[in-house]
């Protein structure tokens, strides 16, 4: 399982996002490294890349709303990382529709998902949480 | 310098092992006791205060089981999905290393790109180190100038 517990960032809302995020990008994961052929996996693979182009942008724009309720001051830099990771996925959507559903392409995505959505729950987000809780701020009373 | 940079690679790649990997237990070795047969090669170019890049050397069986620890899924083989999964880990501790740097210098990464270890060019900072880890060792060769 992708999601690990120790990911949460005791703000409810954002929590539930992550997982449900962690959830699709396994989900993505396990029918990009199944041994069926490509051309089967491709509806599935579109279905779930239709998915994260809306659910990123909202789960992105519902974390940075957090951020400046709570005057986090890294907003700008973590607001940064969001824009390159939505410019990333776009320009791969827009190269893979491009050429017909390459899926070497796909692979390269996958992998760079997975380590780029690790790093940042796990470590650019827990400084958020890190900062909430330390000015009394955290979602679950912490 | 040389001192201060070798050990802010280290202590980068010792914090993203240990949030994304779970691995604590790590030391390092000058970079002379790597020894590896088959394994990825991915540079990190820097340009900015200091120019030149950075070659991290995964051997094959750690890009494995790097990869099978992030996701839970067995890899048998390095194609596209390890390649691409390892650069990202390469372009994130040097992401770090960057920010740990940033009070001093300002300086940028360029995205990785596979390649090949070798290299006779002279650089004015040229150290290499060796990261043990449960999961294997990984090899950094740091090759970088001050702009002038």
């Amino acid at each position: 399982m992708l999601w690990k517990d120790s990911y949460e960032l005791g703000v409810p809302v954002i929590d539930a996002q992550h997982k449900e995020l962690f959830r699709r990008v396994e989900s993505f994961l396990q029918v990009l490294r199944s041994e069926t052929g490509w051309t089967e996996k491709i509806p599935k693979i579109n279905e779930t890349l239709d998915f994260m182009k809306m659910y990123v942008v909202e789960h992105f724009r519902d974390e940075e709303e957090y951020q400046k309720s709570v005057g986090y001051p890294g907003y700008e830099a973590h607001k940064e990382l969001h824009n390159g990771m939505v410019n990333y996925v776009l320009e791969v959507l827009k190269k893979y529709e491009q050429s017909s559903h390459d899926e070497q392409l796909m692979q390269q995505f996958g992998g760079r998902l997975l380590a780029w959505l690790i790093n940042h729950v796990a470590a650019e987000d827990q400084r958020i949480a890190e900062y909430a809780i330390k000015k009394g701020m955290g979602g679950d009373g912490r | 310098m040389e001192d201060k940079i070798y050990k802010t690679f280290v202590d980068a790649t010792h914090n993203v092992f240990n949030l994304m990997l779970n691995i604590s237990d790590i030391s390092d070795q000058p970079g002379e006791k790597f020894n590896c047969d088959r394994e990825i090669d991915i540079a990190i170019g820097v340009v900015g205060d200091l120019q030149g890049k950075v070659i991290y050397r995964f051997p094959v069986a750690t890009s494995l089981g790097i990869v099978r620890l992030m996701s839970g899924m067995e890899f048998n083989e390095v194609d596209a999905f390890v390649t691409s999964a390892i650069s990202e880990i390469a372009n994130i501790i040097s992401g770090n290393v960057l920010t740990a740097l940033s009070e001093n210098m300002k300086c940028d990464i360029l995205p990785p790109v596979q390649c090949e270890p070798e290299d006779d060019k002279e650089y004015e900072i040229k150290t290499s180190c060796c990261i043990c880890a449960a999961i294997g060792d990984i090899c950094l060769e740091i090759r970088l100038n001050k702009a002038a």
